[in-house]
């Protein structure tokens, strides 16, 4: 019987054979906190040790500082803090501090994921990175302590979904409406527990930012990891950043033709439009159509899920389409992913035409995503984001957001209202 | 895990809790577990007044996907803290169930109690009677039962020894 590409990279990772359904311990390949969670472990840490414990690997641990970046307020500098003195006394140089950006993307960017890598985080994104084929997931703080120890720590193994997109988009459409629909049919539980992996035409010809949206949301299905092995010039971006060793992890850890899946689904998306998830929930979603002409306060353009250069030149050719020109009244606030887009952003002569467009656009971090930094909703107000969660008052009491792509987000932007990017781009 | 039959009052919610419904993303910079009770539930429609009505031995009754959302360990610190004895839901989020057993922290799978919340079979402030090793519950006050799914091997272990951490430092000791 044929291995998924779950159980290949578990079964590396445990050095034995597995069984769906089994606890198996694994490696770690890397263990990383970040400045939310980060200072939780060190606390942990040191506690449990009697402040005498050393990491297994030092060169195996990552800190990224991005939920807060830059800090706001004394106590998260001082968390920041902790886990800086915490890395020197540990010898981990690993550290990526306030300036470089969303975690899980530096460490893709700094060549220290490969597919096929058990990764721990405390981010409930961190399975984005399944978008190479690494096995990322995000855990507690006792999770990344446990691993600390010994460079192990328990999995489930769990049962495989497949799903196979086919077609094209049309303009104006784009993986994050794809995804937005699959959250909707499949539903906040669709893939409870599950390893999902992706195929088809749709998939192969996708750029890495693409993949990053798609496998960013499982997670808002409840699932364990999207993974999709690296192809084309993903593949050929990843080797030139995380080695040769990436291509031989291709080989041997892609599913075989005849592994078992516990679901298998197909999308096509040559007649998929705009799509949108409606407050309060990531699943309650509709055309964008459906909702068009609705008020909005406020739109950002970024986070994990859709804040690469790719994203953000989506949004551009909107705002181009829309005469450089955001709404009256409109706060338009757009934040790479890391410094790396950010710079191709300024390269690009982006930066310039945003702000002249009225755009607000800000340092690399996560901080849109919380009630705690800039950005924050008031009460009442409605949002529009390309963020991978909009639960009540998740970024202010009393406030509601909408999900969408970059490009519907723009387009809501330049008109102050929910619209269909179609309209602007024609 | 104690082995006595627990007696308490339930909290009711529905399905996907998500954590910063549990536990708000606005107080993440908290480091220390023990002052995490006070921020329970702060967000949640109707049940803004959860940390100063709560009381030791309370018990957590909710539908499926509870804990939905962040890896943040707050959101089960916040109830063990508070004296919630055990979570009881349909179904957890994969995260959540991870923090709780890595914490010793009790969490039951209940069959039916999604619907049931739905049905108004069970209520906010309905007297419940919960014996852990057996995974059943009783709705002393309108007389319904639930029945609760064995926790796997692993994970009882990890629950038997206080935690992941404990779990490992007895792994370590030769135990």
């Amino acid at each position: 019987m044929g291995k998924t590409m779950i159980e290949k990279i578990i079964r590396r990772a445990a050095g034995r054979e597995v069984k769906v359904g089994e606890r198996v311990w694994c490696d770690i390949d890397l263990s990383t906190a970040r400045d939310f969670g980060g200072a939780n472990c060190v606390l942990q840490f040191e506690e449990v040790t009697d402040k005498k414990g050393k990491v297994w690997n030092p060169d195996k641990v990552a800190f990224t500082f991005d939920l807060q970046a830059p800090s706001h307020s004394e106590k998260v500098s001082n968390n920041q803090k902790i886990i800086r003195e915490f890395a020197k006394k540990q010898g981990i140089t690993k550290v990526f501090d306030v300036d470089w950006g969303i975690g899980q993307h530096v460490l893709l960017e700094n060549g220290l994921v490969k597919p096929g890598d058990v990764i721990l985080g405390t981010d409930s994104h961190m399975n984005l990175l399944g978008g190479v084929g690494a096995f990322a997931t995000g855990v507690g703080n006792t999770d990344i302590v446990a691993s600390w120890f010994e460079g192990t720590n328990w999995f489930r193994v769990p049962e495989t979904m497949k799903i196979t997109v086919t077609g094209k988009f049309k303009k104006g459409v784009c993986m994050r409406d794809l995804l937005t629909h699959i959250v909707g049919t499949l539903g906040a539980d669709g893939m409870f527990f599950l390893a999902t992996e992706f195929y088809g035409e749709t998939i192969e010809n996708s750029s890495l930012a693409e993949r990053i949206t798609l496998c960013s949301m499982v997670t808002e299905m409840s699932g364990k990891v999207g993974l999709i092995m690296p192809n084309g010039e993903v593949l050929d971006w990843l080797v030139g950043r995380a080695g040769n060793e990436v291509k031989e992890r291709v080989k041997t850890l892609a599913a075989d033709p005849d592994a078992v899946y516990v679901k298998e689904l197909e999308f096509n998306v040559d007649d998929l439009e705009p799509m949108t998830s409606c407050p309060d929930a990531p699943d309650n979603v509709k055309k964008v159509r459906e909702v068009a002409g609705e008020h909005v306060d406020q739109v950002h353009i970024g986070s994990c899920s859709n804040g690469r250069f790719e994203d953000i030149t989506a949004a551009f050719e909107v705002l181009k389409a829309g005469g450089f020109k955001v709404a009256p009244g409109m706060r338009a606030i757009v934040t790479p992913a890391t410094r790396e887009v950010m710079l191709q952003c300024a390269k690009a002569g982006y930066i310039q035409k945003f702000l002249e467009a009225g755009v607000i656009f800000t340092n690399p971090t996560c901080a849109l995503c919380t009630a705690e930094h800039y950005g924050a909703l008031p009460s009442g107000d409605v949002g529009m984001s390309t963020t991978n969660r909009n639960f009540i008052g998740k970024v202010g009491k009393g406030s509601h957001t909408y999900l969408a792509s970059p490009m519907t987000a723009m387009a809501t932007a330049v008109r102050g209202k929910i619209t269909d990017p179609r309209d602007i781009l024609g | 895990m104690e082995k006595k039959i627990l007696r308490g009052r339930a909290w009711v919610f529905g399905d996907d809790v998500d954590t910063d419904l549990i536990y708000h993303n606005k107080y993440l910079a908290e480091t220390d577990p023990k002052k995490m009770p006070q921020y329970s539930f702060e967000y949640y429609p109707g049940k803004e007044n959860f940390a100063k009505e709560v009381k030791e031995g309370d018990f957590i009754v909710a539908g499926t996907n509870f804990g939905c959302g962040s890896s943040r360990e707050h959101a089960v610190y916040c109830l063990k803290y508070a004296g919630i004895p055990v979570v009881l839901a349909e179904s957890f989020s994969r995260i959540y169930y991870r923090n709780a057993i890595n914490n010793g922290y009790p969490v039951l799978f209940v069959n039916g109690l999604s619907q049931a919340i739905k049905d108004g079979k069970i209520k906010d402030g309905d007297e419940l009677e919960v014996d852990l090793e057996k995974g059943e519950i009783k709705d002393i006050t309108n007389g319904n039962s639930f029945h609760g799914d064995a926790v796997a091997d692993l994970e009882m272990d990890i629950m038997k020894a206080g935690g992941l951490i404990e779990y490992l430092k007895e792994k370590a000791a030769g135990k």
